[in-house]
C-alpha cells in the first residue's frame, strides 16, 4: 500500500512515457533483440536462422584479421574526420558570425554541403578522383607531381574518403554551431570590449566557452554518425583497396546483403554497438567535464 | 546533478540505439518500398485483356535501351501478352530484391540472374526449370549455341534460358602496337607474350597491360588453362567441399601479374568497369581484358584503331577456351500457369534469329541462336567492327570440358571478393601462392556455412 501511493509520480511518469515505450519497443527493442539473436545462427541462402553455431560467430570475428582491420580502418576514419571536420567549421562558423554586408551569401555557400545527399556528392568526389581524367590528378600533373591513385592505393583511399566526408560533414557542423554562436548574449561581448579584451581574449575567454555545450552536441553526433559511415564508401570505394576502407558498417552491408550471411553480420553490429556506446560514455565521462552550461 | 547526467547518458543511449536501428531498418524498408512500389504499378492495369509479363532485368545504359525495344517490339507483334521490362539494379541488387519476394506471387514471371548466380537460383526453390517447358512445348534447343547452353545446362537440364551471354577479350591499341615496333596484327597469345609486349608498350604515361579487378578476369585465365575453380569437378558432379583454384594454374596467372607488376608495366584501374575503358581510350594502358559486352563503345569511343584477341594463356597450357560470362533468364514458379505460358513465349521469341542478330549488334552480348550470325544486319556490323568476329571465334574454339564450363557454387559472389582482395594484396608486394591460398581459405569457409546451412 505505502509502496502503491509511493510510487505514484513513477506511475504517472510511465503513463506519459508509455507512447514512446511502445514505439520504441516497435522501432528499437525488438530489432535489437532480433539482431542478438541472429548473431548466435548462422543463416542459409534465404536468410533465415537455420544452424545454431552458439557464440561462434563472435569469437570468429574477434579471431579474424579481415574483422580487426575494419575495426582499426573505422577508428582511423573517426580520427581523420571527427577533429578536422568539426575544427573547420568552427573557424568557418567564427568568420560568418561577423555582421558584414552579405554575409547571409557565405552563410548560405558554407553550409550548403548539407543539402547534398551522401550519394550525390560522394560521385562529385568520384570524378575528382578519378585515376586519370580527374580533377586532382590533373592539377598535380599541372604542377608536375606525379598523379596519385586517390581510390585505388590502399595507402591513400582512406585519407581520400575522409577528405571526402569531411567535406559532406562541415555543413551541417558549420550550421549548428553558427546556432550556438548566435545565441551568445551580445552585451558579454561589449562588456568586454569595455574592460579593454582583444578579439582573440574574447574568443578564448567569452566565445569558446559558451560554445562548448553546442561543441559537445556536435561532437557527440560527428562521433556516432562517423562510426556508421557507409553511402560514401559503397560509392568511393566499396571497401577496397585490401579492405583499407572496409569501414565496420561496410563490413555488415557486405556480409548480409552480398554474403547473405546475417549471423556474422548481426555479431558484427552488436559490436559495433557496444563500441560506440562505449565511446559515447567516455565522452561523458570525460568531454562534458570541460561544457560550460550556462 | 549527476542523476540529471545520468539520464542524459541514458537518454543519449536510446537516441543511439534508435540510429542504429533506424540504419538497418531504413535499408531494408527501402528495398521493401521499392518492390512494392514497382509492382504496385505493375498491377495496375493498363491493357485489360493482356496477360501481364513482368520482366526484372539488370541491364542500364544502352542496353536497357535494346531490352526496352525488345520488349516493344514483341509487344507490337501478338496481342495475347503483355511484357514489362524492369529495371532493378545491379546484378546483386535484383538478386537481393528477388529474394524478398521470391516464390510468392509479387515474384516477377521472368528474372534475370547472372552466371554465378545459377546455383543459387537452381537451389532457391523459386524457380521452374525451362526444361520443363522445353520438354512439353517440343522445343528444339539444338539450334542454340551449344557452348552457352552448356554453361547452364546441370544434369542435362537445361535450368535457365540464356539470354546475355559475353566472354572475355583482350583488346589492345593498334596505333600502340605499331609505334612500338610490334607487329598490330599479331598480338600476343600467351603470358610470356605478354610480359614482352608490356615491357615495349610501356611508355611515360602509358602502361603495358591491366585487368580489371573482378574475380571474373581471374575465373577465366584459370579456366582457359584447364585449371579448375572447385573440387568435384567445379561442382558439376558433386557437393563441392573446397576451392582449388590456388593450384598451379591459379597460381601462374598471379605470378603473371606479379612480374608485370614488379616490372612497372602494369596498370591498375581499380573495379569500376567505365575507369579502365577510360584509361584505355584516353591512352594510359595499351592492353587490357574486357567483356566482348564492352567492346562497341570502347571501339567507338576510342581515338585509334582497336584491336580484339583472345585472352592470354600461359606456354605450360593449351588454350582451352573461356567461360560463358553475363547472365540468363529464369521462370519463376509462384506466378500463374497463363504467365507462365506467355513467359515461355517471350523466351522463345527472344531465341529467334532477327531478335538476337538485333541484341547481339547493339550490346556486343552473344547471339544464342547462332542463326543470326548469318543475317544481313551481323554480317554489316562485322565489317564495321571486326573485333566481334574474334569474341564469336574465341567461343566457338572453346574445348568444353568442366573446366570451361564453369564452376557451381553458391557463394560465387563472395567468393569474387576474396579474389580482388588477394589480386590487390599481390599488387602490393603480396606472395603469389600466399595471397591465393589465404582467398581459398576466406572460399572455403563460405562453402563449408554454405553446406551447413543448406537442405535445413
Amino acid at each position: 500500500m505505502k509502496l502503491w501511493k509511493r510510487s505514484v509520480n513513477v506511475r504517472v511518469g510511465l503513463l506519459y512515457l508509455l507512447p514512446s515505450i511502445i514505439l520504441f519497443s516497435m522501432f528499437v527493442f525488438y530489432p535489437m533483440a532480433k539482431t542478438i539473436y541472429l548473431s548466435f545462427f548462422l543463416t542459409n541462402q534465404n536468410g533465415l536462422p537455420v544452424y545454431f553455431n552458439g557464440i561462434e560467430n563472435y569469437t570468429y570475428i574477434f579471431s579474424s584479421d579481415e574483422f580487426r582491420n575494419s575495426m582499426k580502418a573505422t577508428l582511423l576514419f573517426v580520427i581523420y574526420t571527427v577533429p578536422v571536420s568539426v575544427l573547420i567549421a568552427l573557424i568557418m562558423a567564427i568568420l560568418a558570425n561577423e555582421k558584414l554586408k552579405g554575409i547571409g551569401f557565405y552563410r548560405t555557400i558554407f553550409s550548403s554541403t548539407m543539402g547534398i545527399s551522401v550519394a550525390a556528392s560522394a560521385v562529385v568526389w568520384l570524378f575528382l578522383f578519378h585515376p586519370s581524367v580527374g580533377a586532382f590528378n590533373n592539377i598535380l600533373k599541372a604542377i608536375n607531381l606525379p598523379a596519385v591513385q586517390w581510390l585505388l592505393d590502399p595507402e591513400w583511399a582512406l585519407l581520400s574518403v575522409s577528405l571526402t566526408t569531411i567535406w559532406m560533414n562541415i555543413g551541417f557542423n558549420f550550421l549548428v554551431i553558427l546556432g550556438g554562436l548566435q545565441n551568445i548574449d551580445e552585451s558579454l561581448y561589449e562588456s568586454a570590449t569595455i574592460d579593454g579584451a582583444g578579439y582573440f581574449t574574447k574568443l578564448r575567454r567569452i566565445t569558446i566557452p559558451l560554445l562548448s555545450p553546442t561543441l559537445f552536441f556536435i561532437i557527440t553526433i560527428s562521433l556516432i554518425n562517423t562510426f556508421q559511415s557507409f553511402g560514401q564508401i559503397d560509392i568511393l570505394t566499396k571497401g577496397g583497396p585490401i579492405q583499407s576502407t572496409n569501414l565496420v558498417v561496410y563490413s555488415i552491408y557486405k556480409e548480409a546483403f552480398v554474403n547473405y550471411q546475417f549471423g556474422t553480420a548481426s555479431a558484427q553490429a552488436i559490436v559495433l554497438f557496444a563500441v560506440v556506446l562505449i565511446v559515447t560514455i567516455l565522452q561523458f565521462k570525460f568531454g562534458e567535464r570541460k561544457v560550460h552550461y550556462q | 546533478m549527476s542523476n540529471l547526467k545520468k539520464l542524459f547518458a541514458f537518454g543519449l543511449m536510446f537516441v543511439l540505439m534508435l540510429i542504429i536501428s533506424a540504419c538497418n531498418g531504413e535499408e531494408a524498408a527501402d528495398e521493401s518500398d521499392q518492390t512494392k512500389g514497382e509492382t504496385e504499378e505493375n498491377t495496375a492495369p493498363a491493357n485489360g485483356e493482356k496477360v501481364k509479363i513482368e520482366f526484372w532485368h539488370a541491364m542500364s545504359g544502352p542496353n536497357q535501351q535494346a531490352i526496352d525495344d525488345i520488349v516493344a517490339d514483341y509487344n507490337a507483334s501478338q496481342d495475347k501478352y503483355e511484357v514489362e521490362s524492369l529495371f532493378q539494379g545491379s546484378y546483386e541488387e535484383s538478386l537481393t530484391k528477388l529474394r524478398s519476394v521470391g516464390g510468392t506471387a509479387d515474384a516477377p514471371a521472368i528474372m534475370q540472374v547472372f552466371e554465378v548466380g545459377t546455383k543459387y537460383m537452381i537451389e532457391s526453390g523459386y524457380i521452374e526449370p525451362v526444361q520443363t517447358f522445353i520438354d512439353k512445348d517440343g522445343y528444339d534447343i539444338s539450334q542454340l549455341e551449344e557452348n552457352i547452353l552448356n554453361y547452364y545446362s546441370v544434369d542435362d537440364q537445361l535450368y535457365s534460358m540464356p539470354f546475355n551471354s559475353s566472354t572475355p577479350v583482350m583488346l589492345y591499341n593498334k596505333d600502340a602496337f605499331a609505334a612500338a615496333g610490334l607487329d598490330p596484327e599479331n598480338p600476343p597469345e600467351t603470358f610470356e607474350e605478354v610480359k614482352a609486349a608490356a615491357e615495349k608498350l610501356t611508355n611515360g604515361d602509358m602502361k603495358g597491360f591491366s585487368i580489371l579487378l573482378y574475380g571474373w578476369f581471374f575465373e577465366e585465365m584459370l579456366a582457359t588453362q584447364g585449371g579448375l575453380y572447385v573440387d568435384a569437378d567445379n561442382g558439376r558432379t558433386g557437393e563441392v567441399t573446397e576451392a582449388l583454384f590456388n593450384g598451379e594454374e591459379g597460381r601462374r596467372v598471379f605470378e603473371f601479374l606479379k612480374e608485370m607488376n614488379d616490372a612497372g608495366t602494369l596498370g591498375n584501374f581499380g573495379s569500376v568497369w567505365d575507369d579502365i575503358r577510360t584509361a584505355f581510350v584516353s591512352g594510359q594502358v595499351a592492353m587490357y581484358l574486357d567483356s566482348s559486352a564492352g567492346i562497341s563503345g570502347v571501339v567507338e569511343s576510342a581515338p585509334f584503331e582497336v584491336g580484339a584477341a583472345y585472352i592470354p594463356h600461359s606456354e605450360e597450357a593449351d588454350r582451352n577456351g573461356v567461360i560463358i560470362g553475363g547472365a540468363s533468364l529464369w521462370m519463376m514458379n509462384g506466378i500463374s500457369e497463363e504467365e507462365q505460358a506467355g513467359a515461355w513465349d517471350f523466351m522463345k521469341y527472344l531465341q529467334t534469329a532477327p531478335v538476337q542478330a538485333k541484341w547481339h549488334v547493339t550490346t556486343g552480348y552473344f547471339a544464342i541462336n547462332p542463326a543470326a550470325y548469318d543475317e544481313a544486319i551481323v554480317k554489316e556490323r562485322w565489317i564495321q567492327y571486326p573485333q566481334f568476329q574474334v569474341t564469336v571465334d574465341q567461343l566457338q574454339d572453346t574445348k568444353p570440358s568442366t573446366a570451361t564450363q564453369g564452376a557451381l557454387i553458391s557463394v560465387f559472389p563472395e567468393s569474387r571478393e576474396h579474389i580482388v582482395t588477394a589480386i590487390e594484396e599481390l599488387y602490393q608486394g603480396g606472395d603469389p601462392q600466399a595471397v591465393l591460398d589465404k582467398a581459398a581459405e576466406s572460399t572455403n569457409r563460405a562453402i563449408e556455412i554454405a553446406n551447413k546451412t543448406s537442405g535445413n
